[in-house]
């Protein structure tokens, strides 16, 4: 019965897996990813892991799938044309290195003394925390400030260049420029600040277009 | 007949394989990006075997420190892809063989 599960969720992880490379449009590449992440979940299943089963679906399936598709729609990628093949002279080598690649499975499949599996609490959530609460402290700790790290980086990315200049301090509510910012007559070191009520009149200081800041 | 640990191996391989492949035949960068999760999703399939067959935990929280940094990863790669995108109008990886934006 697992066996029959395996076969079914190991074909289908496959099947999804050889779209992704062969589809020419980036969002059936995605589509097809996602089936090969619900066929991983299910296989995770059978392995006795219903928690990281579970976070499968909703880290990578989930969050993960739907930040690539939302690029992809956001940059509105068009199909990949046919394009000339520049990996000729590879051709040899990845016939050989798929021979190797068989050659270990193989081996793999025959040589690999399997132990018996055993029925276990090992994979479910409560042992899991418990691990990664106590033990494990440091590593869980270290991927929070690995997050923290992440975030700031796509935000640092992501932003468009700063309208206003370094020097310039931008207060909520109660804006204050430099006056060397705002009136090309003062001079540099000029440190007396303007002060502004919002947005708006900020801009309307440096001299930005509010429609064309609104249409970026 | 039980699923052997060696099938799982070999399930692994292949699909990490197909991930490299990808990797290599793609031009679009967000392609790349998708063939390395890919990559990412077979190694923690063996991680989660063996984790499943020597009854030891720490394979599974090692998949889930592996999901932390494909989330980071793609947070980060998809910064970097809209800012070239921005800068070059193309996702062609050929096209951004010159790092300087």
């Amino acid at each position: 019965m697992l066996a029959l599960l395996f076969i079914l969720f190991a074909g289908m992880a496959i099947g999804c897996a050889l779209a992704v490379v062969a589809q020419r449009n980036p969002l059936y590449s995605a589509i097809s990813l996602v089936g090969v992440f619900i066929s991983l979940a299910c296989l995770y299943v059978t392995l006795a892991a219903p928690f990281i089963a579970a976070v499968q679906v909703i880290v990578y399936a989930g969050a993960i799938m739907v930040l690539v598709v939302f690029v992809i729609m956001l940059l509105n990628v068009e199909q990949e044309e046919r394009g000339r093949n520049r990996l000729k002279f590879l051709v040899p080598t990845a016939i050989v290195l798929a021979g190797v690649l068989i050659a270990e499975v193989a081996f793999m499949l025959f040589s690999v003394n399997n132990p018996t599996p055993a029925v276990s609490n090992i994979g479910l959530t409560s042992s899991i925390g418990t691990q990664l609460f106590t033990r494990y402290l440091l590593p869980f700790e270290i991927t929070s400030i690995l997050l923290l790290m992440a975030i700031v980086g796509a935000m640092t990315l992501a932003r468009r260049g700063g309208l206003l200049s370094a020097d310039a301090r931008v207060i909520p509510g109660a804006q204050q420029l430099p006056r060397s910012l705002v009136d090309p007559r003062a001079t540099p070191d000029d440190l007396r600040l303007v002060e502004t009520d919002s947005t708006v009149e900020a801009g309307r200081l440096l001299g930005i277009d509010q429609r064309n800041t609104q249409k970026d | 007949m039980e699923p052997q640990l060696s099938w799982y191996l070999a399930l692994s391989a292949v699909l990490f394989t197909i991930g490299v492949t990808g990797v290599i035949i793609k031009r679009n960068v967000i392609a790349m990006f998708m063939c390395i999760e890919l990559m990412l999703n077979a190694v923690n399939l063996t991680f989660v075997a063996f984790a499943s067959f020597f009854q030891d935990v720490i394979g599974q929280l090692f998949v889930f420190i592996v999901m932390t940094v494909a989330a980071a990863e793609a947070a980060v790669g998809l910064g970097i892809i809209i800012a070239i995108f921005r800068n070059r109008e193309s996702l062609d990886v050929d096209e951004a063989s010159i790092l300087k934006l």
